[in-house]
């Protein structure tokens, strides 16, 4: 890809560039010239190997306004200050319309800017004044803005609440980060959104607060008594929603304005100037009012995802945009014939676009753990409505195939595989797959409806409507189904408890007593007493997370406050409280995320096999390779590495052990209780969490050192250490209950452009996809990249800036992510199907 | 003395006369657009580097 | 260890290790602390055997259909 120079490159027909595998290139030449303005014209946000790219700048204003408001309103019931603050915002901040653009609204002044919230943690404020080259001009200026904001917020930020109340010794280990990843707050979150209900429109939300307000103040008016006591806090709670969604409306209006200023005076081509008051029309109507046709069903959508993230930091964006917007699709492109299928591709395409151009500034360590994006923004596709019958739309294939004209790596798709689905929606997932942009994700949907209604018991038609709530996580988008704040800050990093089992809950890498003290294991009799002394470092991985989440959930009404969100959940609605309380009725969908999980099967074989059961080791021999991190005992490793059963190879040694962790889990899972007393299944992923941890994991049995990367899925075997074949990793991880033992499963496989060309191909994945169903899997992904594209984009990264892998639950552009995640990427096996 | 009101860029907002969009043409390294930022009518544009009058 | 570039000569701990990319081969990459150079390691030796530039991969190619087995049972 992009080998030749542009001149050549035009030469080349569709099919000859198809034939050698340049999807970018047959992108530009078959997208329309606005998607090619627009996708070329967008700022990448994602950091680039950990650095944010050159001319991206923070934006200032936004803090600024915000601070300057929260202030005037100190005193006020928090979700009611917030509220003032982001009302100010929206009317104050600098809006922008991006020729040929028909979508609108922004997180930000102006299109190179990314938020920076600062109401989250100050240890990460404070990390910014190390960051080189995203303080805006005049630096000088801004990093005495920036200080004034710090002095202000030191303190006062969501986290630095919640660190006063939580149990010291739990903050040490939390804060350690060699456990868990992300804070418990809403100030780093992201949440559900049903838009049935939001789609009312604004005046209708307004109306039904100002109902409930009503009601309540006549309540008030009646018997004194301890039940009437609570109604007084809620008043200014639906006092804030109004707020917030009056502001909301008058944000579109502003754009409004702006877009019809353009067509007056500005604009001289009558079809722009005809888009323009078409813009003006959309924002006047939405989100005030429900929307009527595609455009401004993709408009209210957009500025509620952009609202929202005003508030706070919304890290993934759970949606279901093809269900949502299909019917208005069909509306306009079938029925009234309002659009073509190109114009109603362009609004498609932009929809994309303007999400990828999203940019939220993340710390340094975030952004390690998350290469090359700014969050996982995986849409769902697909899937079933809720009377079980096929949802798949028009909508569903014109994402897909503008997902090839456009080629961002964010959001990316996750498709509700169904047994009823259509071959031509199938072909249009695995098209995608073949242009290499390792998404849609492929997931089990009749499993994972059931995983739903097992783990929380949600009922089976709103189970139905579920999306990823990050990467695989599903969630219902009803309204007791909905979940508000990210609960995975409980992710574990659980290779830990392997090696606390090892080092009697001693963490050799950040030296200091983490885990239980379950004994020095070269007293252990019988492997039996071994895995006891995981369990036990397991259950404490999990309570310590999972405490820590349940109480940064139930203050957070009180930490952080979500007027905005407030405002479009129903429950929060009804009820006049904050979105994120627990007592609104909400059903529960928490889940601990796994990652680096499979180390612990591998290990523990590894131990049983060569100490226990050959006795080819001692655990002294073994615990001294280790604690010399294997340097010197390298013979030894390679026995570990090669000798020991490893997963996805269909061997029932290891495949057992694997098997009883996640069922001493899944009872844990059970024993485990999130705020609204319901279960808390393990979720075995990594993002590109197996890098980051790569220098906080100390050398493990199963062959790797302190340093190496770590296995990158949450099934997937090591790299490379998958032998025996594709159908191998399926029968491994087939042989686990995807619905009772655990929430969702990532596996990654890597396949052949080559051997997956043309018709042939799709049959042998389509092949593939069958055994994977049969075997009752609830997910895989792949990258169709080959070996020589990837080196050959390490080598000269100007040229290739274009590819897209799949790293974990997310894609990135190949050139963004370190080198060591490249490596990590190129070693995994490529299947060869049939 | 000059204020917004008397400004190229200035467009009142019709709902309330005393406020109103200060509207620029951009063209960054990558993309461009017309941006909007709030301004009050009277603003005093004796110091703005944009100011062009009407 | 000998590094390949700038012949700087020190115990193999002083290389600082960066990582394996593939877990089964006792090839890794470790920085040499003079000229900072990847170098491609044999553990085994304990030995440099080439500096590593972008691009290239000491340990050979993905496991599977691009270099090794493919399907073995269907
Ligand atoms: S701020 Fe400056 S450029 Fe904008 S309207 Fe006022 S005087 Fe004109």
């Amino acid at each position: 890809m992009g080998q030749r120079t542009a001149q050549t490159e035009k030469a080349l027909s569709v099919d000859e560039l198809a034939n050698r595998r340049e999807w970018w290139s047959v992108a530009q030449k078959t997208r329309s010239k606005r998607l090619d303005y627009l996708r070329k014209g967008v700022w990448k946000k994602g950091a680039i190997g950990g650095n944010y790219a050159p001319g991206i700048k923070i934006d200032l204003t936004l803090p600024q306004l915000f601070t300057e408001k929260w202030q005037e309103q100190e005193g006020e019931p928090i979700m009611l200050q917030k509220a003032h603050a982001i009302a100010h915002v929206l009317d104050n901040i600098p809006i922008f319309i991006t020729d040929r653009s028909q979508i609108m609204g922004y997180i930000g002044s102006a299109p190179h800017q990314i938020v920076w919230h600062w109401q989250g943690i100050s240890m990460v404020n404070e990390e910014i004044y190390n960051e080189e080259g995203i303080i805006p001009e005049p630096e000088e200026e801004s990093l005495e803005i920036l200080a004034t904001l710090n002095d202000y917020w030191g303190g006062r930020t969501a986290v630095d609440k919640l660190a006063r109340i939580l149990d010291p010794e739990d903050a040490v280990k939390f804060m350690s980060g060699a456990i868990g990843w992300g804070t418990p707050t809403s100030a780093a979150t992201y949440s559900t959104k049903d838009f049935t209900y939001i789609f009312k429109g604004f005046e209708a939300l307004l109306a039904e607060i100002e109902e409930r307000m009503e009601e309540t103040e006549q309540k008030l008016q009646g018997n004194p008594s301890p039940q009437l006591l609570p109604l007084y806090d809620k008043l200014p709670r639906w006092e804030a929603m109004q707020i917030v969604l009056e502001a909301s409306i008058r944000y579109a209006k502003r754009y409004a304005r702006l877009a019809r200023t353009l067509a007056e005076h500005f604009e001289s081509d009558p079809t722009r100037k005809e888009e323009l008051l078409r813009i003006a029309e959309t924002c006047e109507r939405v989100p005030a009012k429900p929307p009527r046709n595609l455009q401004e069903s993709l408009q209210f959508d957009h500025f509620v995802q952009v609202l929202a993230r005003y508030e706070t930091f919304e890290g993934a964006w759970p949606h279901r945009p093809d269900y949502v917007h299909g019917p208005y699709y069909d509306k306009d492109v079938n029925q009234e014939k309002r659009l073509t299928k190109e114009e109603a591709l362009d609004l498609v395409g932009e929809h994309l676009i303007r999400t990828y151009e999203v940019g939220i500034f993340a710390p340094k360590w975030a952004r390690e753990g998350l290469q090359g994006i700014t969050g996982t923004w995986v849409w769902t596709m697909g899937g079933v409505k809720p009377d079980g019958s096929d949802a798949c739309n028009d909508m569903t294939i014109a994402y897909m195939q503008a997902a090839r004209l456009v080629r961002v790596s964010n959001p990316t798709f996750g498709f509700r595989w169904h047994p009823k689905v259509k071959d031509e929606v199938l072909r249009e997932c695995f098209e995608c797959i073949r242009h290499g942009l390792g998404y849609p994700s492929m997931r089990n949907d009749p499993v994972l409806v059931a995983n739903t209604v097992h783990w929380y018991g949600h009922p089976v038609e709103e189970a139905r409507t579920w999306v990823h709530q990050a990467c695989m996580s599903p969630c219902p988008t009803t309204k007791y189904g909905c979940q508000p704040m990210r609960m995975a800050s409980a992710t574990a990093n659980c290779a830990k408890m392997i090696e606390y089992a090892l080092h009697d809950g001693y963490d050799p890498v950040v030296n200091m007593q983490m885990g239980p003290k379950t004994g020095d294991p070269r007293q252990f009799k019988d492997f039996e007493e071994f895995f006891g002394a995981w369990v036990k470092q397991m259950e404490w991985l999990r309570n310590i997370l999972v405490r820590t989440v349940n109480l940064g959930r139930v203050k957070d009404p009180e930490f952080f406050g979500r007027p905005f969100l407030s405002a479009i959940y129903e429950r929060a609605v009804e009820t006049g409280t904050d979105a994120c309380d627990p007592s609104n009725g909400e059903r529960g969908n928490a889940w601990v995320t796994g990652f680096t999980w499979v180390e612990n099967a591998d290990s523990l074989a590894a131990i049983k096999k060569f100490v226990y059961d050959e006795k080819k080791y001692t655990m002294d021999q073994l615990m001294e390779a280790l604690n010399a991190n294997w340097v010197g005992y390298e013979e030894m490793r390679l026995d570990f590495v090669k000798n020991a059963p490893k997963w996805g190879n269909d061997d029932d040694y290891v495949d057992d052990l694997m098997v009883r962790c996640l069922r001493e889990v899944s009872r844990h899972a059970k024993e485990n209780k999130c705020p609204s007393n319901n279960n808390w299944p393990l979720l075995p992923e990594n993002v590109s969490g197996n890098i980051h941890y790569a220098n906080l994991v100390g050398a493990l049995p199963n062959g790797r050192r302190l340093g190496d990367a770590l296995y990158d899925g949450g099934i997937s075997p090591g790299p490379g250490l998958d032998k025996k074949g594709p159908t191998a990793v399926l029968k491994s991880c087939g042989k686990f209950d995807h619905v009772t033992d655990g929430r969702a499963f990532l596996l990654n496989q890597r396949l052949s452009p080559t051997q997956l060309s043309g018709e042939k191909g799709y049959q042998l994945w389509k092949a593939y996809m069958k055994t994977w169903a049969d075997l009752g899997l609830d997910h895989v992904q792949f990258n169709m990249v080959d070996d020589a594209t990837l080196r050959a984009a390490q080598k000269d990264p100007e040229k290739y800036q274009e590819v897209i892998v799949r790293v974990a639950g997310y894609s990135a552009h190949f050139v963004d992510i370190s080198r060591k995640t490249q490596d990590n990427i190129i070693q995994r096996t490529v299947q060869g199907l049939g | 003395m000059a204020t917004c009101k008397d400004c190229k860029s200035f467009f009142a907002r019709e709902d309330d006369r005393s406020q109103g969009d200060c509207v620029m043409r951009v063209v960054d390294p990558r993309q461009a657009y017309y941006q909007a930022t709030p301004v009050e009518t009277e603003k005093d544009a004796s110091k703005c580097s944009s100011f062009q009058k009407k | 260890m000998k590094c390949t570039e700038c012949a700087f000569e020190a115990p193999i701990g002083k290389f600082r290790y960066l990582y394996n990319a593939r877990i089964d081969s006792s090839i890794s990459m470790r920085q040499c602390p003079q000229c900072e150079q990847w170098l491609a390691v044999d553990e085994l030796l304990g030995e440099a055997q080439d500096a590593v530039h972008p691009g290239e991969a000491p340990w050979g190619k993905s496991a599977g259909i691009e270099g090794l087995a493919g399907d073995s049972q269907g």
